[in-house]
């Protein structure tokens, strides 16, 4: 076929369909779990509990459906097969059993040296090597070697680091051969998976999918260039200086050029968003257009945890969760939850129907999940992420565990939609010859 | 560019706005997604030369293969060939006024 096209490229939906499966599941499980939770995020930021939740979120909900989504997304933009597609199938199988043992573990603060964690570890470190293979060798073909696709390789090498960090705290805690404690190891192992894995992926990803939803173009890519240099240098600097425990000031300094690197890619995609076609947003980039809120409150509460001023000590700690909280539960998921809608039905779609258009009168990708039910999802989405925030700052559980009944409402009602895409049936009807 | 279309190559051009963009939903045409057509009576085929909104668009070949299904229906003895091109780039200018007013530009 001509040159550019990347359909031809796309991976069987066997590789990608069962990560958005799984997704939804463990979403609806960690909105279940932050009712037990509730108590403990009120009064502190790490715990058995949150560490058992936010593995669940981090791996289970949002690593689950990036992988998914990459394995569809990376033949699209770099315009090559996905090197491997056996490989991608261990490596679901593996984060799966992966997630639900080490959360497990955590959970139950069964840390260090147990059966679940050494196990649940070791899957999660198979499939996350699985994962950096294939986008690395699927690279290494590509021709179309853009800034959007740096970023998306680069995101696979601060994963490795990520998990291999990780991997170390737990060895680190029976053999002692790093002089540091888990909590300052945790720092870096945390850095590194969100600003180096999530914000690196989601920028390449968001900068490649938005602009092309928003149908925007003349968009300048020095923005995403600065970003690229900006975030990277910055969370070495900031690695290298939390190891060392350098003073506050330098460390916030670090952080700074970690911002700004998320800065220029803000300004990048707010001039998709300016310069968009279609005026009227559909609920999947409502959803997306609306996680910008939460990766604002994500920065602010960032920055104020790496200060640690004075007079806010009285709430650094409700700054510290809020600081995870909005990231996860408020950017990452609201992200995901808009990025579905533009992702999944049209590989359904493509999936049931791209031998029958012309042929046949069939739905567009738009009509094959419930809008009612996403526009609801959306509002009970809001609710339950400003009122998990206004729990957290003011350390009452019952309003965490009311944020906790409306996530429940938005996972299950995403679950809904997702698994009406996963089961849609043909609805094809031979269009009459003339 | 579509100018100086004979009768037929008209008629291609309405059928062609028949197919949606599953994105927008706006038809191609509209859209200015349709660059030329050729139609060749002495060779009994039909040259299309088009473009998509974006480079990686997921569901690029479908609408070509859309518009090859499209023109084959309405002229079946007709050898169809369907090519992309990204010279020029499509620009948000190339939406005609029709395509312009359903996207309330």
């Amino acid at each position: 076929m001509q040159a550019g096209l990347s359909t031809k490229n796309a991976p069987s939906p066997s590789v990608v369909l069962p990560h958005y499966a799984a997704g939804a599941i463990f979403f609806i499980i960690a909105s279940v779990l932050l009712i037990f939770a509730s108590h403990d995020l009120a009064n502190t930021y790490i715990g058995p509990k949150i560490l058992g939740l936010t593995h669940i979120m981090v791996l289970g909900w949002v690593t689950i459906i990036i992988f998914g989504a990459l394995y569809q997304l990376i033949p699209v933009v770099m315009e090559v097969k996905l090197f491997s597609e056996p490989l991608a199938h261990i490596s679901f199988y593996s984060i799966v059993v992966g997630t639900v043992l080490l959360s497990y573990s955590f959970w139950n603060n069964y840390i260090g040296k147990t059966i679940y964690m050494e196990i649940g570890g070791g899957l999660i470190f198979l499939s996350v090597i699985l994962f950096a293979v294939n986008v690395l060798f699927s690279a290494l073909k590509t021709t179309n070697k853009t800034i959007e696709n740096t970023f998306i390789v680069t995101a696979a090498g601060w994963l490795f680091l990520t998990v291999s960090i990780g991997i170390l705290i737990t060895v680190n805690l029976v053999f002692h051969f790093i002089p540091k404690t888990s909590l300052e190891l945790l720092r870096i192992h945390v850095h590194f998976g969100i600003a180096g894995w999530f914000m690196m992926l989601i920028i390449g990803v968001a900068s490649t999918l938005l602009p092309m939803f928003f149908i925007s173009h003349k968009l300048n890519k020095q923005y995403l260039k600065l970003s690229y240099f900006l975030t990277n240098s910055g969370l070495i600097i900031l690695a290298v200086l939390m190891y060392f425990d350098v003073n506050m000031w330098l460390k916030g300094s670090a952080g700074l050029i970690l911002l700004a690197g998320i800065i220029f890619f803000i300004k990048y995609n707010y001039d998709a968003y300016k310069k968009r076609l279609r005026k009227k947003l559909d609920i999947g980039m409502k959803l997306s257009v609306f996680a910008f809120i939460p990766l604002f409150l994500t920065l602010l509460f960032g920055i104020l945890a790496v200060l640690n001023l004075d007079f806010l000590s009285k709430i650094q700690t409700s700054i510290n969760t809020a600081y995870g909280v909005s990231l996860i539960f408020g950017f990452f998921t609201a992200l995901i939850l808009g990025q579905m809608y533009k992702t999944l039905p049209f590989i359904v779609w493509l999936k049931m129907y791209q031998d029958k258009v012309g042929k046949y009168k069939i739905p567009m990708p738009a009509h094959i999940y419930s809008e009612k039910v996403a526009d609801w999802h959306y509002y009970s989405f809001l609710v339950a992420i400003f009122t998990l925030l206004i729990g957290i700052f003011a350390k009452e559980s019952i309003i965490i565990q009311i944020s906790a009944a409306a996530f429940i409402v938005t996972s299950v009602l995403y679950a809904y939609n997702t698994y009406k895409i996963l089961f849609h049936k043909d609805q094809s009807e031979l269009l009459e010859t003339k | 560019m579509l100018e100086n279309l004979s009768i037929t190559e008209k008629q291609i051009l309405e059928r062609l706005k028949t197919i949606p963009d599953p994105e927008v939903e706006v038809n191609i045409v509209d859209l200015g997604l349709i660059y030329e057509i050729h139609h060749n009576e002495d060779e009994k085929s039909i040259h299309i030369i088009m473009t998509l909104s974006a480079r990686g668009c997921p569901v690029g070949d479908t609408i070509m293969q859309h518009v090859e299904t499209v023109v084959k229906a309405f002229l079946p003895e007709y050898d169809v060939k369907v090519e992309l091109t990204w010279e020029p780039q499509w620009t948000p200018e190339m939406i005609t006024p029709d395509g312009k007013a359903q996207l309330n530009m």
